[in-house]
């Protein structure tokens, strides 16, 4: 009603906007200081030494010439980027196979649905210290059954060349149950005529899978590429609760350096051009991405 | 035991303090009543003894109320700490102060020169042992801390192990400690792995972790020299090859574990021995089965090491912040947290060693420590006990270290000598980007 007379209405179109402005008010007060201000700041921040508590000194581009000559910032980012690579094609393959599995007329599919989103939703503490138990080296309890099965013991979490996978797998598990809900919408936005046509047509079920489900599939794939993305830039709570870092840096993340610059050593300028640098990574892999996806599917 | 002892000395505590004069009344507008706060630690025993003390002293003050609170949460005291000082949140006084960030304190002009009360210098040759009164003095001659309590690392053992594997007396060197650790660790259910471990370290790459293991080891083979000298890196490079190469050993032949324990291993006698400060007993105390027969003995040190053994102390400091509008009466319950009634309930409340000289020997707690033995050997230590230094950074300088530690010892992909030479050369190298 109202918006049809500020539609036909002059001063009653002047009026609506107003209420519109001071309904998304709130919004823009928010994202002004939790956003606009904190990122003002960093760009401040990034040409100073800061420590907190004592005033700020211009150091001009000092942090930046520490930054490109921090060799365990460099071994952070291909850390991150190894991540990123084992955890992004596993984060789809498995949301993918589960949503293809929920989406049909399976027995207790609600009840699967929540027990998959369980993680999702439990705090990522909580399960990096579940798997700190579970896969310990000597007294986990994975290795425990692999023992007892007549098998060699792993070095999950102590290994260099298995720590990174495992941190990957566990990212997987947590976060699993938010993507198979993302597929699952978009599975069942296919209309059910794009198969009878490609039954009719004698397509297999393969052919229909690859013919109609994946490229209908591709808006959603582009959607879960980029979050999983983004959320695996961010890997943090994994490496400082299970590793540290370790061992030796195989796990040292961008985002736990950038912390430990921060909040450890008291480098707040120096872990804000950090910041900065890595946001830059992470704009440019997002923009490549969605060009080259989005290339290759539509 | 403890809960009636307590009682009854928090009535003398309290009966003391209502019969003794108030030197802070009259510091105070007449008929205003002064609110202090008061940040204690989080731990359940401190907690238990801030009330106490509190209680007692409010009881006795009248004028001169204090609010205890716990800590604030957060990652490390010292971060909450660090961001009050920055907010100008701070409570009037806290006792739970980490040396290693009192110079933050001090730059950012937070805190307040405690010798300029005329009666500090008087408190502090009466309390502290004289060696260490230079640790607490600050880089412009100041002193901004109270010493309170010193919390020596030592090493913990299980007497009924070591007796079993036939040691009466707990290992004094480097190669005593391996021998106890070849009898010691033993595969208990023959799968071809050890189950019992003569110890166990987090060897997580976090500088604060080496501060039980390298950092301990590394005053206890110097005899207490530092790091750091006039700022300057100053390592000595024997002793700290010597701690690598003994952590090296130990981890290359699985005498330490790389793993993560559920529930604690050393009550579950799957190791050994533990490097600990004092906190530990009254947790032993609360959480152990009476039947675990476990003792304390200096750290061992490199063979053919002379004289006393030093160790790390993780000191906790009082001070009073900047924004205190009452410093006169804040420093009187400074004092009356540092005295030695205050003293020896924090020995009965939280088994932690105050920095008192001659503390055996005072007969107020000689019954305590003849009940409480396990104790003397903290007590004992707390001259030959260091801090952490005073050098700038110095969390990110022991990284170095933790990052070179985890290399040589823990997974042995370098030398001893290697992994020193590289410790130097990266500390040189953040000293000069800090600079």
């Amino acid at each position: 009603m109202s918006w049809k007379r500020s539609k036909s209405n002059g001063s009653g179109a002047g009026l609506g906007q107003r209420i519109g402005y001071v309904m998304a008010a709130p919004y823009f007060v928010h994202l002004a200081i939790f956003f606009g201000y904190p990122l003002l700041f960093a760009m401040v921040l990034v040409f100073h030494r800061w420590d907190i508590v004592t005033p700020m000194e211009f150091v001009g581009l000092k942090n930046f010439t520490r930054l490109f000559h921090d060799d365990l910032f460099f071994r952070a980012l291909l850390n991150t980027g190894l991540f990123l690579v084992i955890h992004i094609p596993l984060q789809i393959f498995v949301s993918l196979f589960f949503a293809e599995l929920l989406n049909s007329k399976l027995k207790g599919r609600s009840f699967f649905r929540t027990i998959y989103f369980l993680p999702v939703v439990v705090s990522g503490v909580v399960i990096a210290i579940l798997f700190q138990q579970l896969f310990a080296f000597e007294t986990g309890y994975i290795n425990s059954v692999l023992s007892a099965l007549g098998g060699e013991r792993i070095p999950w979490l102590v290994s260099p060349e298995w720590a990174m996978p495992t941190i990957a797998l566990m990212a997987t598990w947590k976060n699993v149950g938010f993507y198979i809900i993302l597929f699952l919408v978009g599975l069942q936005n296919i209309p059910a005529s794009m198969y009878e046509v490609a039954f009719l047509e004698g397509a297999t079920t393969w052919q229909r899978w690859t013919r109609v489900t994946i490229p209908l599939l591709n808006p959603m794939m582009v959607t879960v590429v980029v979050l999983s993305t983004i959320g695996g830039f961010s890997l943090f709570i994994e490496p400082y609760i299970l590793t540290g870092g370790g061992p030796l840096n195989s796990t040292l993340s961008a985002l736990l350096y950038i912390y430990n610059q921060a909040f450890y050593f008291g480098h707040m300028g120096y872990a804000a051009a950090l910041g900065l640098f890595f946001a830059l990574i992470i704009l440019i892999v997002v923009l490549l991405q969605r060009r080259f996806v989005e290339e290759d599917i539509y | 035991m403890f809960k009636s002892r307590n009682l009854v000395l928090w009535s003398v505590v309290a009966a003391a303090f209502m019969g003794c004069g108030r030197p802070s009344d009259s510091d105070t507008t007449s008929g205003d009543v002064v609110q202090l706060t008061y940040w204690s630690s989080q731990n359940p025993q401190e907690r238990m003894l801030a009330t106490r003390l509190v209680d007692a002293w409010n009881l006795s003050h009248p004028n001169i109320q204090v609010t205890v609170q716990p800590l604030p949460a957060g990652q490390s005291s010292e971060e909450v700490l660090l961001a009050a000082v920055a907010a100008g949140t701070t409570p009037d006084l806290c006792s739970n102060i980490w040396p290693g960030v009192v110079s933050a304190f001090i730059r950012a002009g937070g805190v307040i020169a405690l010798d300029s009360f005329a009666d500090f210098d008087s408190l502090l040759q009466s309390r502290v042992p004289a060696a260490l009164h230079d640790r607490f003095k600050a880089e412009d001659g100041h002193f901004y801390q109270l010493p309170w309590k010193s919390n020596p690392i030592l090493m913990q053992y299980n007497v009924r192990l070591f007796k079993e594997a036939g040691f009466a007396t707990p290992p004094r060197t480097y190669s005593e400690f391996l021998t106890a650790a070849e009898r010691i660790s033993k595969d208990l259910n023959a799968d071809g792995r050890f189950d019992r471990w003569i110890g166990y370290r987090n060897i997580q790459p976090i500088w604060h972790e080496r501060f039980f293991d390298y950092y301990s080891f590394y005053l206890g083979g110097t005899q207490g020299a530092p790091l750091f000298e006039n700022g300057e890196v100053a390592i000595d490079t024997l002793t700290s090859n010597a701690v690598f190469a003994f952590f090296g050993e130990l981890y290359r032949r699985n005498f330490f574990p790389k793993t993560k324990f559920q529930g604690n291993a050393f009550v579950s006698e799957q190791i050994a021995t533990e490097f600990v400060g004092p906190w530990n007993i009254a947790w032993l105390q609360e959480n152990a089965p009476p039947e675990l027969d476990y003792a304390y003995a200096p750290l061992p040190v490199p063979d053919g090491t002379k004289g006393d053994v030093h160790t790390y102390g993780d000191y906790k400091n009082i001070t009073i912040f900047s924004n205190t509008k009452y410093p006169k009466e804040t420093w009187s319950f400074a004092k009356y947290l540092v005295s030695k009634e205050a003293d020896l309930m924090l020995l009965e409340l939280a088994t932690q060693i105050p920095i008192r000289q001659n503390l055996t020997d005072d007969s107020l707690f000689t019954a305590f420590f003849l009940e409480n033995p396990k104790l003397i050997p903290f007590a004992d230590q707390v001259p030959l006990t260091t801090g952490v230094e005073g050098v700038p950074g110095f969390a990110e300088l022991l990284d170095a270290i933790a990052q070179q530690f985890e290399a040589a010892s823990v997974y042995g992909i370098r030398s001893p000598p290697e992994a020193t030479r590289r410790a130097i050369a990266r500390i040189r190298v953040i000293q000069e980007w800090n600079k």
